[in-house]
């Protein structure tokens, strides 16, 4: 349908320099028909309402309010009619303060550019003012504000510009793209809006040089200097250096006179252009095209910095003076350019040296001279030394001169070489002297230096001891403690009796063979013959027995088991006796070994305990034979240690056996001096008859050293060589035993009968028994003669018969 | 510096080009330059540790020493009347102006006017005797 027309509503109104403004209205409903708009407005309060002057400026549906009809202190109140055919309709009034809708139009022309400053680069942005139409717009007064962020990036930067049409924006990054706009005001109203971006791309790398810094500054020879500089980085741009100076008191400046001659980034001040006692105010530019700058300031007196050149023209020479040790000499010249003739420059020096493997290096002040004297340098040795030089006032030490190598030669003296052959011929005169009487006479000297080593000795008995007579000692070193003999001694006796007899005959071949120990198998046996300690023994004699052929075990075992039975103690004397000897070891450490190496019980054909006559005489033969010199029958020394109980020492043997009883008799000391000496009594009392006795002589006994058992007749001197008496009569029962330390044998009348001459051997048991009255004496009773063998010992004493006379 | 005011050479050249008296009248207007102003500093600074004093004091009859020997050395003593007038004038008021300096400058001062003195004399000495290590 048609009808009137919608209401038409006032939607803005603007002025754009508050001279004039705009209002644009919006219709409402056209009605359907066509419609006009008519615009009144009214100021202030008054009545009068005109009609809008210009429909066409602003464009359609506006009103355009120029100057001459706007008054900007006026407050107009505008309506809009609408009309059309049928009817009209107005808007709502519009109360418009001028000032209060002023807006500017943004700026225009805005434009970029990136221009160097000091340090960065800067961002100069330039503008136009929003044009008007009116020619006098220029004199409206705009207020600016920019703003700008980077490219990728979404917060702005504002920036109040103020009224200029232009501004530099610093701190910004090289190499990034910045967005600019902006945007004005007048006085009154509103900003106007943005100006279109502007995008710019900051220059990468691209700025000022970095501050140059001076380096030194150095004279070589205080006449002219030099300074260095290090430069900064240079921008992105070739940069130039340039130096300038001024001098202390005056204002001038000026550049530096050469660049070239000292090389790159240097200035020579050349001998004009430098004062001394005066201070230099020295800086470098540096400038591209970028900007410029300036080192910090480098003040610099000529006379402090003087650096001299090393010392040059070094040489050595090596002085030889006589009567003194050589030495060496080391010169220089000063560097070349120093003027030091005319006083002008002073030089002090010092060196260093070292060996040439060394790694310190020894440095000696040497002062203004150009000469060193060396002199406690090692010959031989390589040396490496260098000068260098300064000033004597103050400045610096110069380099140091190049490497100088210094060989010491190694001479010898005439003297010395002349001394060390001379000491060298006389020592090998005195080995070739030596080495020949070695060569010629060596036996001897070996003889002096060594003895020989003697033959073997009873052992069990102490020579020293018998030597020195005293029969209790040598007693005692035999280890007869319980010298009455015990009733075990009786029946060891007995068995022992037999035992050796069969040993004998086993001892026999044995001893055929010579061997000491061989004997010393026997020796058991025989021992019971001769010493008290028969079968007992010595215990050497067991000792051995037992250990080098256990095949007689048995002779041992019955003492032993009867000794087990008897007193152990007289075992133990045994052993002790035994221990003495040097067959320590041996059978008496076991009584058991001792038993099982006591021949005496196994042998089969033991023959009556006589056996030791026989057995010995036999053996004494055989061994005197067979036996080493060194082997001297030991004859027993009683000692009261014997305790080998009942020794049957009838037989003188020379043998091992012998040695063994008389080791026997030693028990503990190895050396019995067993004296038993024929016809004489020294200081020993003796029973006996002298003419029924014989005596043998037993001289010294050392430890492996038989006492050697002499028959007065044939021997009577000591020798340690077995002198065989027995070849002449074998004393195979000890007649007595005399003066603690002699037994007395008898002869066997059996046997021998030449030599035998009243041996009574009746008397042997009452001397045996007047023997036995004496403590000391240790017994052998009654050996064995063959004869009487089959007897089965009726001339045996019965050491039964008087043994309980010992108790 | 209170002796700046003196003309004295600065250069190798221009020492050497001196003649010899009247390099040594420089020496020793050098030195009776110093002389005033070497003794109201120790005067004015007895705060200073004793050594640094006893140091300050050697100094003093160092110059006094060196003076003397320069003078009978070259014997100037005839010379010396008008020389050591005008000397001492000009001594006594460039120690009044000594005063007025700081105590570095004082030290900055005396350093560079020995060093002078010292140089001088050197040039002489092997100018006079050149066989002695010159």
């Amino acid at each position: 349908g048609q009808s009137y027309p919608g209401k038409p509503k006032i939607i803005r109104c603007r002025s754009l320099e508050k001279e004039t403004f705009s209002c644009w209205w919006k219709p409402g409903s056209d009605g359907g028909l066509p419609t006009n708009y008519t615009l009144f407005y009214s100021k202030d309060s008054e009545e009068k309402t005109y009609e809008c002057p210009d429909y066409q400026t602003s464009g359609p549906n506006s009103c355009y309010f120029d100057k001459n009809h706007t008054n900007p202190r006026a407050t107009y109140s505008i309506t809009v009619m609408a009309t059309n055919e049928i009817g009209s309709n107005s808007s709502d009034p519009q109360y418009v303060d001028v000032t209060s809708i002023v807006q500017p139009n943004a700026p225009v022309n805005l434009s970029l550019e990136t221009k160097p400053s000091v340090n960065t680069m800067y961002l100069w942005a330039k503008w136009s003012p929003p044009p008007l139409d009116d020619v006098n717009s220029n004199s409206y007064v705009y207020h600016y504000e920019l703003r700008l962020k980077r490219e990728e990036k979404k917060e702005w930067e504002t920036i109040s510009v103020g009224v200029r049409t232009q501004y530099k924006v610093i701190r910004l990054q090289a190499g990034m793209k910045y967005v600019v706009q902006v945007r004005c005001m007048l006085d009154v109203g509103e900003w106007s809006e943005w100006s279109s971006e502007r995008c710019m791309q900051i220059p990468n790398g691209q700025s000022p040089p970095e501050k140059p810094t001076i380096i030194k500054c150095r004279s070589p020879e205080k006449e002219t200097f030099t300074c260095w500089w290090k430069p900064g980085s240079d921008g992105g741009h070739p940069t130039n250096y340039t130096l300038l100076y001024s001098k202390e008191g005056e204002e001038q400046v000026y550049e530096c006179p050469d660049y070239r001659t000292a090389g790159p980034n240097s200035c020579y001040f050349d001998k004009k252009h430098t004062s001394f006692w005066t201070i230099y105010n020295i800086t470098v530019r540096a400038t591209n095209e970028m900007g410029s700058n300036v080192s910090d300031p480098h003040y610099v007196d000529v006379t402090y910095i003087v650096q001299p050149d090393p010392p040059v023209n070094v040489t050595l020479e090596l002085k030889k003076p006589i009567n003194r040790k050589p030495y060496l000499v080391l010169t220089w010249s000063p560097p070349p350019l120093a003027d030091v003739r005319s006083g002008w420059l002073t030089l002090e020096y010092e060196l260093r040296l070292k060996p040439e493997e060394g790694e310190e290096w020894e440095t000696i002040f040497v002062g203004q001279q150009t000469q060193y004297k060396m002199f406690s340098l090692n010959p031989g040795k390589k040396y490496i030394v260098q000068i260098h030089c300064k000033p004597d006032h103050h400045g610096s030490w110069s380099e140091w001169s190049s490497e100088k190598y210094i060989q010491i030669p190694t001479d010898f003296r005439v003297k010395d070489m002349v001394v060390w052959i001379v000491v060298g011929v006389l020592s090998s005169l005195i080995c070739l002297i030596m080495s020949w009487t070695m060569v010629l006479k060596g036996y001897r000297m070996i003889a002096f230096i060594l003895p020989p080593v003697p033959g073997p000795k009873i052992k069990g008995i102490d020579t020293h001891l018998l030597e020195t007579g005293k029969s209790e000692e040598l007693l005692s070193a035999l280890g007869c403690h319980g010298f009455p003999p015990t009733s075990d001694c009786e029946e060891l006796l007995i068995e022992y009796l037999e035992v050796e007899d069969s040993e004998d005959q086993q001892l026999v071949p044995s001893h055929d063979n010579g061997h000491p120990s061989k004997n010393a198998k026997m020796i058991p046996k025989e021992t019971d013959s001769d010493s008290g300690r028969g079968s007992c023994d010595s215990p050497s004699l067991l000792s051995e027995k037992c250990r080098e052929c256990r095949t007689l075990p048995s002779i041992l075992q019955t003492p032993d088991v009867r000794d087990v039975q008897g007193s152990k103690g007289g075992k133990r004397t045994w052993e002790t006796q035994c221990i003495a000897s040097e067959q320590k070891t041996l059978l008496f450490n076991n009584e058991s070994t001792k038993s099982s190496t006591w021949p005496a019980a196994q042998l089969p054909n033991n023959q009556p305990p006589m056996f030791a006559y026989h057995s010995t005489v036999d053996a004494q033969k055989i061994t005197l034979n067979t036996t080493n010199v060194n082997i001297a029958p030991v004859l027993v020394g009683n000692e009261e240690k014997h305790q080998s109980q009942y020794p049957i020492t009838e037989t003188v043997h020379n043998d091992m056996e012998k040695q063994r009883e008389v080791e026997n008799l030693h028990s503990k000391t190895d050396q019995t001096t067993v004296q038993v000496k024929q016809n004489r009594s020294n200081d020993k009392s003796t029973f006996l008859n002298p003419k029924l006795m014989d005596y043998v002589e037993v001289h010294k006994v050392r430890q492996d050293e038989p006492a050697v058992l002499l028959k007065h007749k044939e021997n009577s001197g000591k020798t340690e060589k077995y002198t065989v008496p027995g070849t002449s009569k074998e004393y195979t029962k000890v007649s007595t035993v005399v003066d603690h330390n002699i037994l007395v044998l008898m002869p066997d009348s059996c046997i021998q009968h030449a030599s035998v001459s009243q041996e009574p051997a009746m008397e042997t048991p009452p001397n045996l028994q007047q023997g036995q009255g004496e403590k000391n004496m240790s017994y052998c009773l009654t050996a064995p003669s063959e004869c009487r063998r089959e007897t089965s010992g009726s001339e045996y004493m019965d050491p039964s018969s008087f043994m309980p006379s010992f108790k | 510096c209170h002796t700046s005011g003196m003309l004295t050479p600065n250069g190798k050249e221009y020492a050497q080009k001196i003649p010899r008296e009247e390099l040594t009248h420089l020496i020793l207007k050098l030195l009776q330059a110093w002389k005033e102003p070497l003794s109201h500093f120790n005067q004015h600074h007895q705060e200073l540790p004793d050594d640094s004093l006893s140091k300050a004091k050697q100094i003093s009859n160092m110059v006094h020493e060196l003076k003397t020997g320069v003078e009978k050395s070259m014997g100037i003593i005839s010379n010396s009347l008008n020389g050591m007038a005008s000397s001492e004038a000009e001594g006594l008021s460039i120690g009044n102006e000594a005063d007025m300096m700081s105590d570095s400058d004082f030290i900055h001062c005396f350093r560079r006017d020995s060093n002078k003195v010292q140089s001088y004399l050197k040039i002489l000495k092997c100018r006079i005797m050149p066989e002695n290590s010159c």
